[in-house]
């Protein structure tokens, strides 16, 4: 009975006394109340300034970035031989040391460089590498380079794997369609564009509440069954079976669109974000995390890096997109006190080909740099700049496998075995302070 | 001689069990994209057998064969020729270089060619002569999968999604011995890149793995022989080619045959195997009857398609018409997919179809967009469709449908996104009637076709606020019914 109490509180406090009297509990209640016997609200919904769950931000650069004109190895006189008309001035660079710099629109990142937030891992790939945006691409979500059909992503996986119950606030990420890196083969996490889409359209909310809410005549769930913990998906294949998932799924996104529009509401940015999916993108996860969601990873993405012609122009535009972004997302944390909780990093499908082409561009490439952000990183460049004259097809050979990334983050950030999530042990990297 | 099952017996109508609304509107929607109450009466006064004769009677032709005028229009299209046909004529006569030169010119408005094909196929889906032949286009289009992203040509997915349409109940063998020749899909599995020096497995992999025998049927060995066999088959534009200096005329072990083989003798072998008409078999009945399938009625549905040397027509209308098909368990316990919930709301509700823009936006967030599938394997359907964003776009789509505002991704005709729009007022204007129940479940009748719970039909009841009479307040309860989990489903 106290189950169902709990549930009815719930219910009323978001103002949807309605569905108390439902016999169809969302997913992740479903979970939780076996879960825990902690009130069910501080488990969907952290503090605010809770300091408890560590969060994970994943920012994916679409496209292919060219990694020498984000990390650039100004120093190297091969640099300035292959890119006699795109290449960066040196007096530009935003110098690290006498051979590495920073593209000269990532001053609010160089910041965050010079105070021990940041790291760069170089020369970051894997073997045979593809060259397809979109196999390449499949490849970092997925996380196995063999694998031909790829149903689930790292990210998924990890929260089949290490999160209890479905519950797909675990999850959050900010487009249209679910990443695949996100997709879990149990877990499907939340995925908007934007908040205000996020919801139910029609006219009448009230009574599409009640028709969403189960069919308190036909109940399709006996009471006792919401004492079991859902396992692997179930697939009923009777219209009730049916009907019982699409009333929880409907309950599931009801319950978390009024929390994330009430959350962005709320927010109020420390700084400004720049305009555009992106800077809105982390500008809602701000919100959420300062809403203390119980999401424990994010995932946005900037578009636009396929700059096979013209270059300049554009990547230096999408520089500064980046830059301004992550630092106002940080700014947010800093204000919210929740800048130890979180990470971020950075990726893309691939890098360029270190020798321009005759268009003032570049093409597709292969190893490239990574990003981390975050004040509990053991900060500054890890592994070595690969080689611009020990070319593979005249791309950049990698020195350090992606999968020992995810594996660190996964490790060490996330606290959680990576083995089970990537098919095989890969060494974490030492990415954390001692 | 087959293998018979109680439930691939034929489906016979009784006073118990009789041929009722429910059963004629799970056929229309099964075997096409849902009827209007004009066709569901119909076909309930035809009778299951007979309806099943009029769905089967289309032409083992292309679009373009039964029509001149019934074909994707690209005539909006800047420096395009009209149609694919009009295309097709200009590179005739033309040397290899004219030709590529030609080619490359069209890619600059290749992506809007393909989404005005995709837009007359969702048209034609709704509206076309045969919603039989284009439902299982669809379902060859998820099985022989190719895509037209890596901005594919434009011409080669018409002509692919024309062969799916002349093949969509035709003979299995030829079909899988015309697909592995079909420029779209030696691009896509990279068969063109498969020469003697350097075999590519691709094609043979996904042959045995996807197109006929699924997982476990064939060896790692098998597939780099069969590999070898496909050796040099390419294609040159829109033709196949077999480039003999690419073969290898090597001897090849395959599935414990030894010999010169060539692509169509590994055809052959495979479907010599019982696994592969017991494959096909099961991927009909998952996409058009459940997922539940006991093995034993999946043998017998093989043993049909063999018997008949691979027409496909003999097995597909054993399951239309049999008991398997008519289960109450099976009655409305299929998700819909993206494009049956759309095509089938426009259909439902009497509408034109709207701008192709705005479709193809909900499409997108849906997870469906046609002549896109996301992958060699095609769309995994089932649960796989909702997820807490999708279930809100497929209502919120519903909604505009029926009359309301809605807002929807844009994309430009490049696919990318161009930030959200109001859909354009669809003009929907419901009938009326005189009492509240009489209404809802008239519309409760059209649009699900199956009963609902009693208390949903009590809010519905009461959303009309006593006034069954005025259009708006009909629209409004037209707009709860597809905005109801039993709307998901078919």
């Amino acid at each position: 009975m106290q189950k169902y109490l709990s549930t009815r509180r719930v219910f009323l406090q978001k103002g949807l006394s309605l569905l108390a009297v439902a016999p169809t509990i969302p997913t992740f209640l479903d979970q939780t109340m076996m879960a825990l016997a902690a009130p069910l609200d501080q488990h969907r919904v952290q503090k605010p300034s809770g300091k408890d769950g560590k969060i994970l931000v994943v920012v994916q650069l679409s496209g292919g970035n060219d990694g020498l004109s984000t990390v650039v190895p100004y120093g190297d006189d091969a640099y300035h031989r292959a890119r006699p008309a795109i290449g960066l001035d040196k007096k530009e660079i935003l110098k690290i040391d006498n051979y590495l710099g920073l593209h000269p629109n990532l001053a609010p990142l160089k910041k965050m460089y010079d105070s021990g937030e940041m790291s760069i891992i170089q020369g970051v790939g894997y073997p045979n590498p593809n060259r397809s945006h979109f196999r390449s691409m499949d490849i970092w979500h997925g996380g196995d380079p063999q694998k031909e059909v790829i149903t689930s992503g790292w990210i998924g996986r990890y929260f089949d794997n290490a999160c209890t119950g479905s519950d797909p606030h675990v999850g959050v990420s900010m487009g249209g369609n679910l990443p695949l890196a996100m997709q879990g083969d149990r877990v499907t996490p939340l995925s908007f564009d934007r908040p205000e889409n996020y919801r139910y359209n029609g006219r009448d909310k009230e009574n599409y509440l009640k028709l969403n809410q189960g069919p308190t005549s036909q109940p399709t769930t006996k009471p006792s069954k919401i004492a079991t913990p859902v396992q692997k998906k179930v697939e009923p294949v009777t219209a009730s079976g049916q009907l019982d998932f699409l009333h929880r799924t409907a309950m599931d996104a009801q319950v978390s669109s009024d929390d994330i529009l009430r959350m962005t509401q709320q927010h109020r940015p420390a700084g400004e974000y720049p305009g555009g999916e992106f800077g809105n993108g982390l500008r809602t996860i701000a919100a959420m995390i300062g809403g203390g969601l119980s999401t424990r990873v994010y995932y946005v993405s900037l578009g636009g890096f396929d700059t096979h012609a013209g270059q300049r122009g554009r990547h230096d535009q999408l520089m500064t997109q980046l830059a301004q972004g992550i630092s106002a997302f940080w700014a947010d944390m800093k204000q919210q006190e929740n800048d130890d909780r979180v990470l971020m990093m950075s990726f893309s499908e691939f890098g360029r080909r270190v020798e321009q082409n005759a268009s003032q561009g570049t093409d597709h490439g292969a190893a490239a740099p990574m990003f981390l952000f975050g004040p509990k990183l053991h900060a500054g460049v890890l592994s070595r700049h690969p080689s611009l004259t020990d070319l593979d097809q005249g791309d950049l050979k990698y020195n350090t496998d992606f999968r020992n990334v995810y594996a660190s983050v996964l490790q060490n950030w996330l606290e959680t075995p990576s083995k089970p999530i990537l098919g095989q042990q890969f060494k974490p990297m030492s990415i954390l302070k001692a | 001689m087959a293998r018979s099952h109680p439930l691939l017996q034929p489906y016979k109508p009784t006073a118990d069990d009789p041929f009722d609304v429910i059963k004629a509107t799970h056929l229309l929607n099964r075997a096409g994209f849902g009827g209007t109450p004009q066709e569901i009466d119909r076909v309930q006064k035809m009778g299951p057998a007979a309806a099943l004769e009029m769905l089967f009677d289309f032409p083992e032709a292309c679009a373009d064969e039964q029509s001149r005028t019934d074909v994707p229009d690209l005539s909006s299209i800047d420096d395009y020729p009209k149609d694919f046909r009009e295309l097709q004529k200009l590179m005739v006569g033309k040397t290899e270089e004219e030709r590529k030169a030609l080619r490359q010119k069209l890619m600059a408005a290749n992506r809007e060619a393909v989404n005005a094909t995709a837009s007359w196929w969702i048209k034609r889906m709704a509206f076309g002569p045969y919603p039989l032949q284009e439902k299982l286009t669809l379902f060859w289009h998820g099985h022989f999968t190719t895509s037209a992203k890596d901005e594919r040509q434009a011409s080669l997915i018409w002509n692919q999604n024309e062969l799916h349409r002349r093949m969509a109940a035709g003979n299995f063998r030829s079909y899988v011995k015309a697909i592995s020749r079909d420029p779209a899909m030696l691009d896509y599995l990279n068969n063109s890149q498969n020469r003697k020096a350097h075999p590519n497995e691709n094609y043979a992999r996904e042959l045995m793995e996807l197109f006929t025998l699924g997982i476990g049927n064939y060896t790692e060995p098998d597939i780099k022989n069969a590999a070898r066999a496909f050796t040099g088959w390419a294609h040159d534009g829109d033709d196949f080619i077999f480039r003999k200096f690419d073969h290898d005329n090597d001897k090849k072990t395959f599935m414990g045959q030894y010999g010169n083989f060539d692509g169509d003798d590994i055809i052959e072998i495979i479907l010599s195997r019982e696994a592969c008409g017991n494959y096909i078999a099961g991927r009909f009945y998952k996409f058009f009857v459940n997922d539940e399938l006991p093995p034993d009625l999946q043998a017998a549905m093989g043993d049909i398609l063999r018997d008949s040397n691979y027409e496909m027509r003999p097995l597909l209308r054993t399951i239309f018409a049999s008991k398997a098909f008519y289960q109450p368990s099976v009655i409305g316990s299929q998700i819909k997919s993206p494009i049956q919930l759309v095509v089938g709301t426009v259909r439902l509700l009497n509408l034109d179809m709207p701008r192709e823009r705005a479709i193809s936006g909900a499409l997108n967030q849906m997870g469906q967009v046609p002549l896109y599938p996301p992958n060699v394997k095609g769309w995994p359907g089932g649960h796989a469709w909702i997820n807490t964003s999708t279930l809100f776009v497929r209502y919120n789509t519903c909604v505009w449908l029926a009359g309301g505002s809605g807002q929807f991704a844009m994309m430009n005709p490049k696919g990318k996104f161009r930030g959200m729009a109001n859909g354009p007022d669809t003009g929907f204007k419901p009938s009326t009637g005189d009492t509240a129940e009489a209404v809802v479940d008239q519309w409760v009748l059209r649009l699900i076709g199956r009963p609902i719970a009693p208390d949903a039909r009590e809010v519905l009841i009461n959303s009309l606020g006593g006034h069954p009479e005025r259009e708006d307040n009909v629209r409004k309860m037209v707009q709860l019914i597809v905005s109801m989990p039993d709307y998901q489903l078919c």
